[in-house]
């Protein structure tokens, strides 16, 4: 875990000392792919805890998830419906959510919080 | 006798051997777990680490978009685009009054200068006229020679005359400059200039137009025939590229006072 808590900060120093921004066109592109990455990374945390995680899985699926992400918002834009990136945020909040709950439950048993 | 063997017997082996094995895959369990848990860590912190890194790119790149204009609402994209308008306007009117401006002393300072040069002309042209400055430029040298002492004061004053109306700019006897205040006087065929007395041979150096000042002397029944008529007096008019004149000495007024409001 602790490991985990550090890549993610080291990924925001990174971040912050090569002073990269997204470009206004690819920002909602960029949003949507990152809720996907997010989504991916507590789905990974989660198969962990449970004892089930497969590393291909999980790379597969980061990878694939925020392509498509993407990919929708993309073509939203290309055939009118912008809304349609909506869709992709919905899909992946719940599903972030629903992960989050999941590890949250598994810590409180792995930590022995559980009544 | 019978041998007592120290070997353990066969089913000890069996169970040594199996022990070992077993041992070895709860071992080969045990490192497979770790490599798998390192493998599972690994792959989660890049991707970790990767959201991290677009976490902060998509911060930037959002605060940038909250202030740009494509962010604005149409009322105050109207109310940035009145603002800029009025901003324009104002600046072309400072544009135009500060061309204005410009143009102004421009002409200001070319009317100035337009004046200065003239003055400055004048001023040379008068001083020139006056003799108070050395000149030189094309003209003619005439040469008198009266050996015998017979001309007259106003012989040369009729000459000065004569180069006068051929359009003579400066005029020198003897490297004494005439001036508007020179005066011919002399008695026993001596000539004085200011101050200066002559006698025998005279050098009057010109400045003008070659031709014309050659014509006004040369003309039939001019100062040239006239004085060759003389007994002993010989003139011979030579042009010349360059003539040089000297200045008036000194210009002392001792009476002349000038007048203040003509």
């Amino acid at each position: 875990m602790l490991a985990l808590a550090l890549a993610l900060a080291l990924g925001i120093t990174l971040g912050l000392l090569t002073n990269v921004s997204v470009p206004l066109g690819l920002l909602t592109y960029l949003g949507v792919a990152m809720l996907a990455a997010i989504d991916a990374c507590l789905g990974g945390v989660k198969a962990s805890l449970e004892g089930s995680f497969d590393d291909r899985v999980f790379v597969s699926g980061f990878i694939t998830n925020t392509l498509m992400a993407a990919f929708i918002v993309f073509i939203g834009d290309r055939i009118g419906v912008r809304e349609l990136y909506l869709a992709a945020v919905v899909a992946f909040g719940m599903r972030t959510f629903d992960n989050l709950g999941t590890v949250r439950r598994l810590l409180f048993v792995r930590w022995g919080w559980e009544r | 006798m019978k041998v007592q063997s120290h070997l353990p017997s066969r089913e000890t082996f069996v169970h040594l051997k199996d022990a070992s094995v077993k041992g070895l895959h709860a071992s080969e369990r045990v490192v497979g777990r770790s490599f798998s848990e390192a493998r599972l860590t690994a792959s989660l912190a890049v991707g970790l680490m990767l959201v991290g890194f677009l976490l902060v790119a998509q911060w930037r790149g959002a605060a940038t978009f909250t202030h740009s204009l494509e962010r604005q609402s149409d009322q105050n994209l109207a109310i940035i685009i009145q603002e800029i308008a009025a901003e324009n306007n104002a600046l072309r009117g400072e544009i135009v009054r500060l061309q204005m401006r410009l143009m102004e002393t421009g002409q200001e300072s070319e009317d100035r200068s337009r004046v200065l040069n003239e003055a400055a002309k004048e001023m040379q042209a008068v001083r020139v006229v006056s003799g108070l400055d050395a000149v030189s430029g094309p003209g003619i040298i005439v040469t008198i020679r009266d050996p015998e002492r017979v001309l007259l004061p106003q012989d040369f004053v009729r000459l000065v005359h004569d180069l006068g109306a051929g359009g003579a700019e400066a005029i020198a006897v003897n490297g004494t400059r005439v001036s508007a205040t020179t005066g011919f006087a002399g008695f026993d065929g001596t000539i004085r200039i200011n101050d200066d007395v002559f006698s025998r041979t005279y050098e009057v150096s010109v400045v003008g137009h070659p031709d014309n000042l050659a014509q006004a002397l040369e003309l039939p029944g001019g100062l040239s025939s006239t004085l060759s008529t003389f007994p002993g007096v010989g003139v011979g008019i030579s042009r010349a590229e360059e003539v040089r004149v000297p200045a008036v000495l000194q210009h002392d007024f001792e009476y002349a006072q000038k007048v203040e409001n003509p």
